[in-house]
C-alpha cells in the first residue's frame, strides 16, 4: 500500500508542468530582448541617416 | 417593452421568410436522434438509460446551430449595423433576441420531442417535460444569445461558439437530463425539484448577467 | 525597475523559494505516513493547494475582468489574462495529480467527483476564455470578449458544483476537516508556497506582457515613419 512510483509520478508532473511554464516564459523574454535590440539597431541607424 | 418586441417581430418575420435555419436545425436534431439509435441498440434495455442523455444532446448541438446563424445572418447582411443604429439601450437588442432564440428552440423542441417519445417507446403525455424543457431552453439562450453575439464578431465564429457555449451550459445539460430521467421513470415530481431550482437558478442569473454584459460584446 | 520595487522583487522570490523548500521537507519528511491511503496520500499537500491557487488565479480573474471592463484600462486586462493563463496550468496539474492519486486509492483513474469534475469544467471554461482573445479581430475587441467570458464563466462556478454535487452523491471524505495538526501545517505551508509562486509567476507574467505591447507599439511607429 505504499505506491511510491504514483507519488513520484504526481510529483514529477507538478514540477515539469511548473518549470516548462517558467521555461516558456523566459523564451518569450528571450525573443522579446532580440526583437528590442533589431529595434534600437533600427532607431540608430534613422539617427545616423538624419545626422 | 414594445422595442423588445418589435426586435422580436422582426426575427419572426425574416424567419417566416426565409425557413432556412429553423428547417435545417430541425432536420439536424432529428437526424442527431437517430444517429444516437443507432450507436445504441434500441432493443437493448439500456435505451431507457441513455434516452434522456440523447434527448439533451440533440437538443444541445440543435441549440448551438441555431444560435449560430442568428447573428451571422444578421452580420451577412449588415443589419447588425442597423440594429445598432436604433435609438434603444443595447439590453434591449440582448432580450429581443434572446426571445426570438427561444421562441425558436421551443418550436424545434416541439416537433422533435414526439418523434423522440415514439422512436424510443415512452409515453407520450408528460406535461413535466414541458417544465423541463422551458427552464433549460431558456438557460441555453440567456447564455447562447450572448456568446453568439460574441462569436460572430470573430474569425472564428462557427468553432467559436460552441468551444463557449457549452462549459457554461453543463450544469443545465446534468439538471435537464436528470429531471428527464425522474419524467421517463415516471417518478413523483417531487424527485425532480432540485434540479429544476438549480435550472431556475441558472435562468435568472444569466438572463441578468448576459443583459449587463451585452453590451460590451456588440460595441464595436 | 526601480531601486524599491528590486527588492520587494528579491524579498518575494526569496520567500517563494524558501516556503517552497520549506514546504516539500514538510511533505516529505515532516508529515506522519496516513493510516488508510499510505505514502501515496501525500499528494494531497500539493494537490489541494493548487487546486485552490488555480480557484484564486480565476476570482483574480474575474475582478480584472470586471475592473477592465469597467475602466478601460489594459492594465486590468492584462492582469486577467495572466492569472487565466496561470491557472489553467494550476488546473491541468490538478487533473493530471488527482487521477494519479485515484488509481490507487479508488481502483479507478477517474470519477466523476464534485470537486474534480467541477476542475474539469473550469478547466474548458478558461482554456476557451484563452481562445477567444486569439480569434478577436483586434486586441481591444479580444479582450472585452475575454473579459465577458471571465465573468460568466466565475459565476458559473457555483452552479457547476452544486449540480455536480448533487449530481454524484457519493464523496470521498473531507479530508481537511479532519486532519491533524502537523498534517494541516504541511498543507498550510504548501498553501502558501503556491500563492506565492503563483504571485511569482503572475508578476513575471504581465510584465511580458507589458514588454510585449510597448514593442509592438514602437515597431508599428518605426514602420509608419519609414514608410
Amino acid at each position: 500500500m505504499d505506491n511510491l512510483d504514483y507519488l513520484f509520478a504526481a510529483f514529477a508532473v507538478v514540477w515539469i508542468g511548473i518549470f516548462g511554464y517558467i521555461l516558456f516564459l523566459s523564451r518569450k523574454q528571450r525573443l522579446l530582448q532580440r526583437e528590442i535590440e533589431s529595434l534600437e539597431a533600427r532607431v540608430s541607424k534613422r539617427g545616423s541617416h538624419e545626422a | 417593452m414594445n422595442k423588445v418586441f418589435a426586435i422580436l417581430w422582426k426575427d419572426i418575420l425574416s424567419e417566416l421568410r426565409a425557413k432556412e435555419i429553423a428547417a435545417s436545425v430541425l432536420f439536424f436534431a432529428i437526424l442527431v436522434i437517430v444517429v444516437f439509435s443507432f450507436a445504441f441498440d434500441p432493443e437493448d434495455d439500456t435505451i431507457g438509460l441513455v434516452a434522456p442523455g440523447v434527448l439533451w444532446v440533440a437538443f444541445t448541438f440543435a441549440g448551438v446551430l441555431g444560435l449560430n446563424r442568428m447573428f451571422a445572418m444578421e452580420k451577412e447582411k449588415g443589419c447588425l449595423e442597423g440594429l445598432m443604429l436604433c435609438p434603444v439601450d443595447r439590453d434591449i437588442i440582448y432580450w429581443g433576441k434572446m426571445a426570438g432564440s427561444f421562441i425558436f428552440m421551443i418550436i424545434v423542441e416541439v416537433v422533435v420531442t414526439p418523434i423522440f417519445l415514439v422512436l424510443f417507446d415512452l409515453p407520450l403525455f408528460m406535461p413535466e417535460l414541458a417544465l423541463i424543457a422551458v427552464l433549460a431552453t431558456v438557460g441555453f439562450v440567456s447564455v447562447g444569445t450572448l456568446f453568439s453575439a460574441l462569436a460572430t464578431n470573430t474569425r472564428a465564429k462557427d468553432v467559436l461558439l460552441p468551444i463557449l457555449f457549452f462549459p457554461i451550459v453543463i450544469p443545465v445539460i446534468i439538471c435537464a437530463v436528470k429531471a428527464s430521467e425522474v419524467a421517463f421513470d415516471g417518478k413523483p415530481f417531487g424527485d425532480m425539484l432540485s434540479w429544476l431550482g438549480i435550472m431556475g437558478a441558472f435562468d435568472v442569473i444569466f438572463l441578468v448577467v448576459s443583459s449587463l454584459v451585452f453590451e460590451f460584446v456588440i460595441e464595436e | 525597475m526601480n531601486q524599491t520595487n528590486s527588492l520587494k522583487y528579491n524579498l518575494l522570490l526569496g520567500l517563494s523559494f524558501v516556503l517552497i523548500m520549506a514546504s516539500l521537507a514538510l511533505v516529505f519528511l515532516y508529515a506522519p505516513t496516513e493510516k488508510e491511503m499510505g505514502e501515496i496520500q501525500r499528494i494531497f499537500y500539493f494537490h489541494v493547494p493548487l487546486g485552490w491557487i488555480a480557484f484564486l488565479a480565476f476570482f483574480v480573474v474575474f475582478v480584472s475582468s470586471i475592473l477592465y471592463l469597467r475602466n478601460r484600462d489594459s492594465k486590468w486586462d492584462t492582469l486577467a489574462h495572466s492569472s487565466a493563463e496561470i491557472g489553467v496550468i494550476f488546473t491541468t496539474l490538478v487533473l493530471i495529480t488527482g487521477p494519479i492519486w485515484a488509481k490507487p486509492v479508488w481502483g479507478s483513474w477517474w470519477e466523476w467527483e464534485a470537486r474534480l469534475t467541477s476542475s474539469l469544467v473550469l478547466w474548458l471554461t478558461y482554456l476557451a476564455y484563452l481562445l477567444v482573445r486569439s480569434y478577436a479581430r483586434e486586441e481591444s475587441r479580444g479582450a472585452r470578449f475575454a473579459a465577458v467570458m471571465g465573468i460568466v464563466g466565475f459565476i458559473n462556478v457555483p452552479i457547476v458544483y452544486l449540480s455536480v454535487r448533487l449530481w454524484r452523491t457519493q464523496h470521498p471524505p473531507h479530508l481537511v476537516d479532519t486532519l491533524e495538526g502537523s498534517m494541516l501545517l504541511t498543507l498550510l505551508i504548501g498553501v502558501a508556497a503556491f500563492t506565492f509562486l503563483y504571485v511569482l509567476l503572475a508578476y513575471h507574467r504581465t510584465t511580458l506582457m507589458n514588454q510585449a505591447r510597448k514593442v509592438r507599439i514602437l515597431r508599428q511607429t518605426l514602420d509608419e515613419r519609414e514608410e
